[in-house]
């Protein structure tokens, strides 16, 4: 605090319980309309005496991560935000170029990790698309259920955080209990539940167990319900509604501008979703909706995600229905890795084998070029531009992260409210500290 | 200069004639194509495609440090317009750098996202970006010297602990004591064949 009230000279008196509740009643009411309260900004000199600078993380249990915001308040109403963001800086970007193009999707899983698998999707459709390779059907269509389901993950979770920061704890209970359904198939794909480096350039780390049909579907059946539920108990919640509704209000000018990408664009009235507009290993075969709200405020953000996953159970279950049989590496022993018991027993294979894992040889992109290719991660556009100069690791890899074009809307969005709805903006922007820094 | 021309893009069609005199080369690789220009064209053409062709989506901005490679310029900062109105239609602009100059007009009154993309090249290289007006550290600490992505910058770092400053006792008095100056190339002509070779030589991690 820059003032205590014993050395503030100003002898303020004691109102009464009448017209603390006029006052009150009034403040919410402007608050709503978005004029400042009037009783607040009278206490304050011009100078500015008055204000108090709050620290807002990076360690407050509704920012979720390490996300440091600077409030200069007056009263409780924040009149300046400041953010300041790298607190988990890791050189991912650096790191790429000094890692072989295989090695990095390790390092890709550490971005988003509630959704490490539409990471490592992203960056291998990227560099596949550097190389110009196209991985079988089977894989291809693996990776798209492995995504969706990565996405209802990341978005149950997201709206179960939401419901515990703003006053309905058991949501997120309920919303952690389904999502371990998630990580169930995601243990059985691939052996790891959170980093689980998945996919390989040119095709996925092995093909999925016999029972991965089993367990799909039963998740298919027993997930939908939840959805009613989640409705049930949060749309019920006066506290909740009260709170989103009208909060932190995104225009669709606002969202093009400062590059909004996912639902928080959609939300917002932005018509952009990369599985459509530019549709990467089949998307174009399923058909799917795109959900758009038109308010932009944190309960349409909200409504968005959860309309968002039925969409995916939809897409899942079309692509269930139509996985192909085939193998699911690339056959191109140039760029990816020959079958291991091939490599025990034929010359050829042993030496593709060693021309990929030996340093200065693997995987070389022609000299010189360079692409940007983009998915669609649950927060939004995760790009990737890589840059290459002939040598096994990328001279450049630029990421372009969709929580950190969201979140440079964020300080502008909560100047003008109540430190409460700056909790209920970031909770519905969702906000992944891993994928913010890099 | 020589235009040269592997491929067509509605934007470089649509630009008017001096424009497109300003934009020396037009490549593509896997159908996406990027058009080269430089760093004095950069601002008219930006406002062109923002303005004119309503290119309303800047998807990121970046930069490729070249140090050490045989490139017109140091630096090439990278530019990924979308025009979300004319069916996503999607282009790079890749803008040649002096490293004695190292500055270019911001865009952040063009698109918003520009603040942010910008602020973070110039946290990473070093490049200073006129106009904008919000350029501090971004991911990097505050009182960090260096920049991390410029290619003559160690992996492993360069001991920046010592940068810091350090508190000593002069005579009877404790003091604070300067920070050495740090090493950053950048602005400082170091595109040398000399230091070339030697950042060739460092820069080769496992031998």
């Amino acid at each position: 605090m820059t003032q205590s009230p014993e050395n503030s000279g100003r002898e303020t008196p004691v109102p009464s319980a009448a017209t603390l509740e006029k006052e009150l009643e009034k403040g919410w009411k402007d608050h709503r309309s978005g004029v400042r309260p009037s009783s607040v900004s009278s206490i304050t000199d011009d100078d500015g005496e008055g204000r108090m600078v709050m620290n807002f993380g990076p360690q407050h249990p509704a920012t979720h991560g390490t996300l440091r915001s600077i409030f200069t308040l007056e009263g409780e109403s924040i009149v300046e935000a400041d953010v300041e963001i790298g607190y988990l800086h890791t050189g991912f970007e650096k790191l790429g170029e000094n890692m072989t193009y295989q090695q990095w999707v390790t390092v890709s899983d550490r971005m988003n990790y509630l959704s490490a698998i539409n990471n490592n999707v992203g960056y291998s459709v990227a560099v596949e698309e550097l190389l110009g390779i196209e991985v079988p059907p089977r894989c291809a269509a693996l990776r798209v259920i492995m995504c969706e389901l990565s996405r209802i993950a990341d978005h149950v979770l997201c709206v179960g955080l939401q419901g515990m920061d703003l006053g309905a704890f058991s949501v997120m209970l309920w919303s952690f209990e389904k999502r371990e359904l998630v990580y169930d198939i995601i243990e059985a794909v691939c052996g790891a539940r959170l980093t689980t480096s998945w996919t390989r350039v040119g095709g996925i780390m092995r093909d999925v167990p016999e029972f991965f049909p089993d367990l799909v579907y039963s998740f298919l059946d027993e997930f939908p319900p939840i959805i009613e539920e989640i409705h049930g108990m949060l749309l019920n919640n006066k506290i909740f509604v009260d709170r989103v509704k009208n909060v932190g209000t995104v225009t669709t000018e606002q969202a093009r501008s400062y590059g909004l990408t996912g639902p928080i664009g959609r939300s917002s009235g932005l018509d952009v979703d990369v599985r459509r507009d530019r549709p990467y290993l089949g998307y174009e075969n399923y058909d799917f909706k795109v959900p758009l709200q038109t308010e932009g405020d944190s309960f349409s953000r909200y409504m968005q995600r959860m309309e968002e996953i039925e969409q995916s159970l939809e897409i899942i279950r079309q692509a269930m229905a139509t996985l192909p049989k085939g193998e699911v590496v690339h056959d191109d022993f140039k760029t990816s890795l020959p079958k291991k018991d091939a490599v025990h027993k034929d010359m050829e294979s042993l030496i593709h084998h060693f021309k990929l894992v030996m340093l200065g040889h693997g995987i070389r992109p022609e000299t010189g070029k360079s692409l940007y290719s983009c998915t669609e991660a649950p927060c939004g556009e995760l790009g990737f531009f890589i840059a290459s100069d002939g040598s096994d690791t990328p001279y450049r890899l630029r990421v372009r992260p969709p929580s950190l074009y969201n979140y440079g809307l964020f300080p502008r969005l909560v100047e003008g409210g109540m430190i409460s709805d700056a909790v209920a903006v970031l909770s519905s922007f969702h906000v992944i500290a891993g994928e913010l820094d890099r | 200069m020589v235009v040269e021309m592997s491929a067509q893009h509605p934007a470089y069609d649509a630009l008017p004639a001096d424009l497109q005199s300003k934009i020396f080369e037009v490549f593509e690789h896997q159908g996406q194509v990027g058009m080269r220009c430089n760093a004095a064209d950069q601002r008219t053409l930006l406002e062109h495609f923002r303005l004119s062709q309503n290119y309303d989506f800047l998807v990121d901005v970046t930069a490729i440090d070249h140090l050490g490679k045989d490139a017109p310029e140091r630096f090439e900062v990278v530019y990924m317009l979308r025009a979300l109105q004319s069916n996503h239609s999607f282009f790079r602009l890749h803008v040649w750098l002096d490293e004695r100059l190292a500055s270019l007009p911001s865009v952040f009154d063009l698109w918003d996202s520009a603040r942010w993309g910008e602020r973070e090249t110039h946290d990473m290289f070093g490049i200073v970006f006129d106009g904008n007006p919000d350029l501090r550290r971004f991911l990097m600490p505050e009182d960090f010297p260096g920049f991390p992505l410029l290619k003559d910058y160690p992996l492993k770092g360069r001991d920046e602990r010592r940068q810091f400053p350090k508190v000593v006792a002069r005579g009877d008095r404790m003091v604070e004591e300067e920070p050495d100056p740090y090493p950053t190339s950048i602005g400082r002509q170091m595109h040398t064949p000399d230091y070339i070779e030697e950042v060739r030589r460092d820069s080769k991690p496992r031998e």
